[in-house]
């Protein structure tokens, strides 16, 4: 170790690579795992004074995996809640019944949409969170609230998902929420899925005891357990950002692997002699090769201790920008997380050992007589390993691009993916066979010059340099060039196909909100659905189901793009009044809906027989039924139904149909996506009407802003690393050229014309490489193109990104003249 | 050929050929040699004649195609490339033309290298009096870029000598050097044998230096091809030189 410590501080500079990749490295794992490590799963503040909760009962799993739960009754949550607060030890029981509630200023809806969709409380749920009255009483009617920030007395203007509504202030909180009077809270929500306990005694006695009580009847969760409360809306946040982080961490300890181990096949290349030297002197193969281990563990130990420490300081800085982007919640904060900084430097000593096992190996094979060599020249740019893998990926590319067009259409853009990410893997492993005809392409005007001749010769002599420059830039090109292109050309179509779906030119969408009020809905001359979400029990268990509430008979569950007229009829009609189930009265009379007419008399009552639901083929499968049986369904509210099926369409709109004053009455915290109208659209408080084009344009817009997000965070992490790599070949290269440059100068050229020369040729292997991952990205993108015209059925435009391919080249080339003209002008 | 003690190195019919068909080179072919321990033996021969490649095979740094090896009683043949390093280690010293110290480190850390990668320590003062030995007392601590090259080479002897080899193997040591430094280096090759009874087994092509040696080997064309024994003078040397090169024979038999 002594040796290798001696070598490094001799041979800084050829180590100057790997310790740059690895303290980047290490300084992006470290930022990434901290970021992770700090966003913990955390119990809303609200429940921070209840030390044991109570879940509704797990039913089973959504697709997502996430915990599917029935809700409480109202009565079972407030008899259960009784209950509990008996028990020895509990001061309080409450149940917490949670709905939509979001301020309107000057008619707009403010403060996080997706925050508000559980904003509202009863009053006596504050106290789960310790917070108190400052000032004026507790809600006492249905209008009355108590918020923090509003002085008793004062008028509330805010959106429910009733409607507008105007609340009178009745005191002031110290906590955040807007809290009503028990009744008209349990009235607006969904059913109760938690009661919290408040207690003096010893938290465990409680749970247990509380346990007991409730039995399958929910579950106790107390301690850490109870993080497991935060809200999807917030987990989901915390997801998409782990995804990012994960995918950093991956592709910087990959990129890492390969600065490192081609900085060092470079290095051993060069110390050849020196290698040799220690053989003949006694050296046994695998002390070469643990020397050359020990060197790059004390190097990118050395590299973690300046990484770490740099990632710990960045971390913070980056948490904000994390929540704007939406991939931390809001109040996410970076914390100090050593087991994070740890670990980066620990993982960034392990990757930079497998960067050098390769160059390791190869030196342990240096013979002792290298060491009598003069010049270690390495003639063979290219490898057997290089030939096989290069072959190998072209020829794979090849195939999967021909078969392409056999295969099942959904398989074809992936497919044209895989094949170009061979292709390009490829090329960059054939690159030293490929380089040189294009450098002669390239070079042949200036053939004439000196300066042409000596930048052509010394390309073409030093391949495995040019290879090594135009490799990284081929492979970074071409992944900006294929990714930002196959996503840009895919939104674009995605764009015509769904603007397709809907026929109406006119879309009522939520403004800042997370959905339509029922008031602003129905004040609509157009078509909508309710979407709620029902557990249907069955044979194998409870499944829960996306259900839409449907206007007019459910058998009407036809697209309802397809039927203008009557569902517009029964919308519009009910505008009298906030509260729906009145509008069932109007029986849907509408001629142009004829087989509701026979199936269903009006229904204004829950158990009249024909009110009943329209399943999806693939739901009706799931479930085992047909049309004429009947399905157990749960509802939001925590109640049941027996629901007659009546029909099974195969292109049904969603898994479950109802109808919607059901949908409503069962579920009064529902809120709808969207309206298409047909009509003048009826202006409303957090609502707003876009052409159908806009609105997917601003879906795609709002998806897209994610996926470029994470596109150009791992692109600017692949061009960094490529930064690096080239930066490092070339300093390293021409640093070892300088017997060379000073053969030049003896023949008369001066500082300026070696310059000329160096910068020219890394110009050359910058340009070579990019050119190159150029043509096998595009040339791939015109297969992906062809892929989602079969798809689609229809022309796509073609989106090649020539800004994002320029931009990326263009700072290679920079870097490359930089890093080539360093060790000119620093004469040593 | 009398049962004497075992030598320290012998060749027994060893060939090395580089290349294949057409363009196939013999370097050595079927040469026999024996370096008693004690001997002072030059190699010398006109470029090409394979002295080179002798001095490697008979150290081990390269294998040969035919033929056997034996150094200190250890055949070379069939050992792997890690017992090979061992041995080399152990009973073998080399000094090249030039580049014989690692850069990176001090003078009495090359001289330390092959008892470090043997894991042994070297004993306290040992390397110290070893450079003393070599006159470099007080340079322990100079890298090899702040010493002149007489005195690298030096320090290469030293690091040769301080494992108390069965043979120490020198390929032109004093080529790169100055007349001054080339005498000085060697004078302590001399003293090594003449004091420690080392062994030492040199190729050079200048008749000065094989002077210093007990016995000089000719080789040409991958045989040996002459010997002279007894100290014989630089002019004596070079006179054989001269025949060897004129001669560069085809005989193949040795004449005395």
């Amino acid at each position: 170790m002594s040796a290798a410590y001696a070598m490094v501080r001799h041979r800084f500079a050829s180590f100057a690579g790997t310790f740059v990749a690895v303290a980047l490295g290490v300084a992006v794992l470290a930022v990434s795992a901290t970021l992770y490590l700090s966003s913990q799963p955390q119990a809303p503040a609200r429940y921070d004074h209840a030390p044991v909760l109570i879940q509704s009962p797990r039913v089973g799993t959504n697709d997502y995996g996430e915990d599917e739960r029935r809700a409480w009754t109202t009565a079972e949550a407030t008899d259960l809640a009784q209950r509990l607060a008996a028990l020895p030890g509990v001061t309080a029981a409450v149940a917490d019944p949670s709905f939509y509630v979001q301020r309107l200023e000057r008619g707009r809806a403010t403060g996080d949409a997706t925050a508000a969709r559980i904003d509202g409380h009863a009053w006596s749920s504050a106290a789960l969170g310790g917070y108190r009255l400052t000032a004026g009483r507790a809600p006492a009617r249905a209008g009355e609230v108590v918020v923090a920030n509003a002085a008793p007395g004062q008028r509330l203007d805010v959106l429910t998902a009733r409607g507008p509504e105007t609340w009178t202030v009745t005191g002031t909180a110290d906590g955040p929420g807007f809290y009503l009077a028990d009744a008209d809270a349990m009235q607006r929500a969904s059913g109760v899925r938690i009661i919290g306990l408040t207690s003096t005694a010893d938290e465990a006695l409680v749970a247990d005891a509380a346990r007991a009580l409730t039995g399958p009847a929910g579950d106790v969760v107390a301690g850490a357990d109870r993080n497991r409360l935060e809200p999807e809306g917030v987990t989901r946040i915390r997801w998409i950002g782990a995804q990012l982080l994960i995918a950093l961490v991956t592709l910087g300890a990959f990129a890492t692997v390969f600065v490192v181990s081609s900085t060092c096949a470079l290095s051993a290349a060069q110390r050849r002699r020196e290698l040799g030297l220690l053989r003949a002197v006694g050296a046994t193969p695998s002390q070469v090769r643990l020397q050359m281990y020990a060197e790059t563990a004390l190097i990118s130990l050395l590299a973690g201790l300046v990484g770490a420490p740099l990632g710990a300081a960045a971390a913070p800085l980056l948490a904000a920008p994390m929540v704007g982007a939406g991939l931390e919640p809001a109040g996410f904060t970076a914390t100090w997380q050593p087991a994070a900084l740890v670990g980066a430097a620990l993982l960034g000593v392990i990757v930079a050992l497998c960067g050098v096992a390769v160059a390791a190996r190869r030196a342990s094979r240096v013979p002792p007589l290298d060491a009598l060599r003069e010049a270690a020249a390495d003639p063979r740019p290219m490898t057997a390993s290089r030939w096989i893998g290069g072959l190998l990926g072209t020829a794979g590319g090849v195939v999967l691009l021909a078969t392409m067009p056999a295969m099942p259409l959904e398989t074809q853009t992936t497919a044209g993916m895989g094949a170009a990410m061979l292709l390009i893997g490829a090329a960059a492993l054939l690159a030293p066979i490929l380089i040189i005809p294009l450098v002669r392409v390239i070079a042949w005007p200036a053939r004439g010059t000196a300066a042409g001749m000596l930048v052509r010769e010394g390309t073409l002599t030093g391949v495995r340099r040019v290879a090594a420059t135009a490799a990284p830039v081929l492979a970074t090109v071409g992944l900006t060039v294929l990714l930002t292109g196959t996503i840009a050309t895919i939104e674009g179509a995605v764009g015509i196909e769904e603007s397709a779906e809907y026929p109406a030119t006119t879309l009522l969408v939520p403004d800042g909100t997370p959905g339509l009020s029922e008031k602003v809905t129905t004040a609509q001359r157009g078509d909508a659905e309710l979407p709620t979400r029902v557990l249907v029990s069955h044979p194998g268990g409870i499944t829960g189901y996306h259900a839409a509430g449907v206007t007019g008979a459910p058998e009407g569950a036809a697209p309802p793009s397809d039927i203008p007229a009557p569902p517009s009829d029964a919308a519009a009609a009910p505008s009298d009044a906030a509260v729906p189930p009145s509008d069932a009265a109007v029986p849907p009379s509408d001629a142009a809906a004829p087989p509701a007419d026979d199936a269903a008399p009006p229904a204004d009552d829950d158990a009249a027989p024909a009110e009943g639901a329209v399943l999806h083929t693939e739901t009706a499968d799931e479930l085992g039924v047909r049309a004429g049986g009947t399905i157990a369904l749960r509802w939001p509210d925590g109640t049941t139904a027996d629901m007659p099926v009546l029909a099974v369409e195969p292109d049904a709109k969603a898994p479950i149909t109802l109808p919607r004053d059901l949908v409503r009455a069962h579920d009064p915290d529902a809120l709808t996506s969207l309206v298409v109208l047909s009509g003048d659209p009826a202006p409303g408080p957090g609502a707003e009407a876009v052409a159908v084009r806009d609105f997917v344009q601003r879906e795609i817009d709002e998806e897209g802003r994610l996926v470029d997000l994470f596109l150009w965070a791992l692109i600017g992490l692949t061009a960094g690393y490529t930064g690096i790599a080239v930066a490092n070949t070339l300093l390293m290269a021409t640093a070892a050229r300088r017997p060379e440059f000073r053969a030049m100068r003896l023949a008369g050229a001066g500082t300026g014309q070696v310059l000329r020369v160096v910068s020219a040729e890394s110009l050359l292997a910058t340009g070579a490489g990019a050119l190159l991952g150029a043509v096998v990205a595009g040339g791939s993108l015109f297969g992906m193109r062809a892929a989602v015209e079969n798809e689609l059925g229809q022309p796509v435009a073609l989106v090649i990104p020539w800004g994002a391919g320029t931009a990326v080249t263009a700072a290679c080339a920079i870097l490359a003249v930089l890093a080539a003209a360093l060790p000119v002008v620093r004469r040593p | 050929m009398t049962n004497r003690e075992t030598a320290a190195v012998e060749l027994r019919a060893v060939t090395r050929r580089y290349g294949t068909g057409e363009r196939a080179v013999t370097a050595l072919d079927r040469v026999d040699a024996r370096f008693e321990p004690g001997t002072f033996t030059a190699v010398m021969g006109p470029s090409g004649s394979g002295k080179s490649t002798l001095l490697h095979c008979a150290a081990g740094l390269d294998r040969a195609d035919d033929g056997q090896i034996i150094i200190d009683g250890t055949p070379l043949d069939g050992l792997s490339e890690r017992n090979l390093t061992k041995l080399r280690r152990a009973r073998v010293g080399f000094v090249f033309q030039a580049f014989n110290l690692v850069p990176a480190l001090t003078a009495a850390q090359n001289v330390a290298l092959p008892m470090r990668l043997a894991r042994r320590r070297p004993a306290p003062g040992q390397v110290e009096a070893m450079l003393a030995e070599v006159g470099l007392e007080g340079r322990a601590a100079h890298r090899p870029s702040e010493l002149s090259g007489g005195q690298q080479q030096r320090v290469a002897i030293a690091r040769a000598l301080v494992t108390r080899p069965a043979v120490l193997f020198a390929d032109e040591p004093t080529g790169a050097l100055d007349a001054r430094s080339g005498a000085e280096v060697l004078r302590l090759l001399r003293t090594a044998v003449d004091r420690h009874g080392q062994t030492i087994v040199m190729v050079t092509h200048d008749p000065i230096a094989a002077a210093h040696a007990d016995r000089v080997l000719f080789l040409a064309d991958g045989r040996v091809v002459d010997e002279l024994t007894g100290r014989p003078g630089a002019e004596r040397i070079a006179l054989h030189t001269a025949q060897t090169e004129q001669v560069a024979p085809r005989t193949g038999a040795a004449f005395r």
